[in-house]
């Protein structure tokens, strides 16, 4: 805005700008934005980073059972995690899982975040917006009861099966399941992510391929795809990000022994109350998830450069 | 393929993906007015009772009421905190701004599994230093809970403020008004739709919160989300469709109201 560079900033005096700002006169006086955003910033210092780096520290404590936890410095916690079988299991299960169900996001969200951008008219896409979002914002546990009634032995899709003369399915209690679940909560996401994206992307592109004999699928692929790529890799490393941490899915659709990490996590610090333990797993995941998902985007930036060049 | 079939296929496409979203909520309502007293396909017939049911379950009446206070008190700390800090991310320039900003909004992506493990920790530790109870106590709750809120009011807040315009409020302090009345008078008004859409916001965030109440529910102060996943556990009837066909009129009404003042879509 070329006003702003002509009128002088709001804090000062603008009317007798040959005098000195009373605040110039005063010195340097502390600027307000330390009162306004220091409570916001001190609430998150304790209530987050705080309780972060001390469940850092106890990571690097032992458990003794019966003594609870052992003031300690080693890395053994994280080395359990890596020897034994089973929380290698959990941790790979909840990779397949989550990198199953982002690509199905990825799948069936592209097609509905492009109708919404190029064939929606202006009074039916906020409501069609509002209709997907919905659903993300009802709750975990609402959301996985429906699938529970849906997807039980004697649920909706069984008994629908039954009528259509088919013998029933066994899904309550597979990664099948567990799979749907998460992409029915994350699909909103994925959809209103990539169509803000799509929406910055020039029509005149895709009519220009087109007339120069590009069919659909040529357009898509070579022009919408790479203009829309971060929008798709945001969408995609959110998604992902989701179901790595993803709750109330794998415990109640999953079943019990059905292991994913979060809830494994959750098992360990309020029930077992191994908390070195349970501290190192939830390290882990975030430092499993954060690698992934950078590396995705590397991969992915290095081969659209390939691309665009 | 012709322009009109890769329309309609995208179409067909966007039906199918937009029922699948549905689908959940559209079967929880209907199986909530089910007469059945063992939840089967298709229903004998239909009555209210589940309802009454619901609201006679200590677990539910209790946890919805506790979800209805705490996700109140987590709206006022929300906006305390929030809406200044926004002010100051929009309105000043200052040395680490940018790595404010980040974590003011850092709540929203540390997963709530591990930042709620780790509040649970501290929680316990601070009993034992300074011998009171704070996990479990309504306390720990709302600092949990205003936690999760801060983040979407501190987004929808500093959007608001951007958008306004500054030259009024620039108008008013060359007239002589004080900054508090500035911001009482010009700049308030200004950003309502930004705040009223925070407040519903962060209210329908804290109510639907899993991942971290669970660490911090104590005996006989248990969220409505928490109450839930205990009951679905054991049991699987109308009772709980009945609660779910409740809490999605609620929040979904509280959605629309809120999708007037600030496109929820922008909230992501």
């Amino acid at each position: 805005m070329s006003a702003s560079t002509v009128k002088a900033p709001s804090d000062k005096v603008p009317l007798d700008l040959e005098l000195p700002a009373p605040r110039a006169r005063a010195g340097r006086r502390v600027s307000p934005a330390v009162g306004l955003a220091g409570p916001a910033t001190l609430f998150v210092l304790l209530a987050l980073v705080a309780p972060l780096a001390l469940m850092f520290r106890y990571s690097l404590n032992r458990f003794v059972p019966g003594q609870l936890m052992v003031e300690a410095l080693t890395l053994a916690n994280y080395q359990k995690f890596f020897t034994d079988s089973f929380y290698q299991e959990v941790l790979g299960t909840t990779v397949w899982v989550s990198a199953l169900s982002t690509a199905l996001c990825l799948l069936a969200g592209f097609p509905v975040a492009y109708l919404l951008v190029r064939h929606t008219g202006p009074k039916w896409k906020p409501r069609l917006l509002i209709l997907i979002i919905l659903p993300l914002l009802m709750g975990n546990a609402v959301r996985t009861a429906a699938w529970m009634v849906i997807l039980g032995d004697k649920g909706l899709f069984n008994a629908s099966l039954q009528v259509l003369g088919l013998s029933p399915l066994k899904l309550m209690y597979t990664p099948t399941a567990v799979v749907i679940g998460l992409v029915s909560v994350m699909l909103p996401f994925m959809i209103v992510t990539l169509q803000s994206v799509i929406e910055g992307i020039d029509e005149n592109l895709e009519s220009a391929a087109a007339s120069l004999g590009a069919s659909h699928g040529v357009v898509l692929r070579r022009v919408v795809l790479p203009l829309a790529l971060p929008g798709i890799l945001a969408g995609t490393m959110l998604c992902f990000i989701l179901s790595m941490n993803a709750y109330a899915t794998p415990v109640l659709i999953g079943g019990p022994s059905f292991h994913m990490m979060a809830p494994t996590v959750y098992q360990q610090v309020a029930k077992a109350m191994n908390w070195p333990f349970g501290a190192a797993l939830a390290f882990v995941l975030m430092a499993v998830t954060l690698v992934l998902t950078t590396t995705a985007n590397v991969l992915v930036q290095r081969r659209y450069r390939r691309w665009s060049e | 393929m012709g322009h009109l079939a890769i329309r309609r296929l995208y179409a067909g496409i966007s039906v199918l993906v937009l029922g699948f979203v549905l689908l959940p909520l559209v079967v929880i309502v209907w199986v909530s007015f089910f007469e059945n007293r063992i939840l089967s396909f298709p229903p004998t017939g239909y009555s209210l009772s589940w309802y009454v049911r619901a609201w006679e379950q200590e677990a539910f009446r209790n946890g919805f009421l506790t979800s209805v206070e705490t996700a109140l008190c987590a709206v006022a700390i929300s906006l305390a905190l929030g809406v200044p800090a926004s002010l100051a991310l929009v309105r000043y320039r200052f040395p680490g701004r940018d790595a404010i900003q980040t974590l003011l909004l850092a709540p929203m992506i540390v997963p709530g599994i591990v930042g709620g493990a780790a509040l649970f920790i501290a929680f316990i530790e601070l009993e034992v230093l300074l011998d009171m109870d704070v996990s479990g106590t309504l306390g720990g709750l709302l600092i949990a809970h205003g936690l999760i809120a801060l983040p979407w009011t501190v987004r929808l807040v500093t959007a608001g403020l951007a958008g306004a315009n500054r030259s009024c409020e620039e108008a008013a302090a060359s007239l002589g008004a004080a900054p508090l009345l500035v911001f009482w008078r010009v700049t308030l008004p200004m950003i309502r739709p930004a705040i009223v859409a925070a407040a519903l916001f962060s209210f329908v965030i804290s109510f639907i919160d899993l991942e971290k109440s669970i660490f911090l529910v104590g005996p006989g102060r248990t969220t409505l989300q928490i109450a839930l996943v205990s009951y679905l556990e054991w049991n699987l009837d109308s009772t709980v469709a009945a609660v779910a066909a409740v809490q999605i009129l609620i929040i979904g009404t509280l959605l629309i109201v809120s999708d007037r003042y600030a496109k929820l879509a922008r909230a992501f």
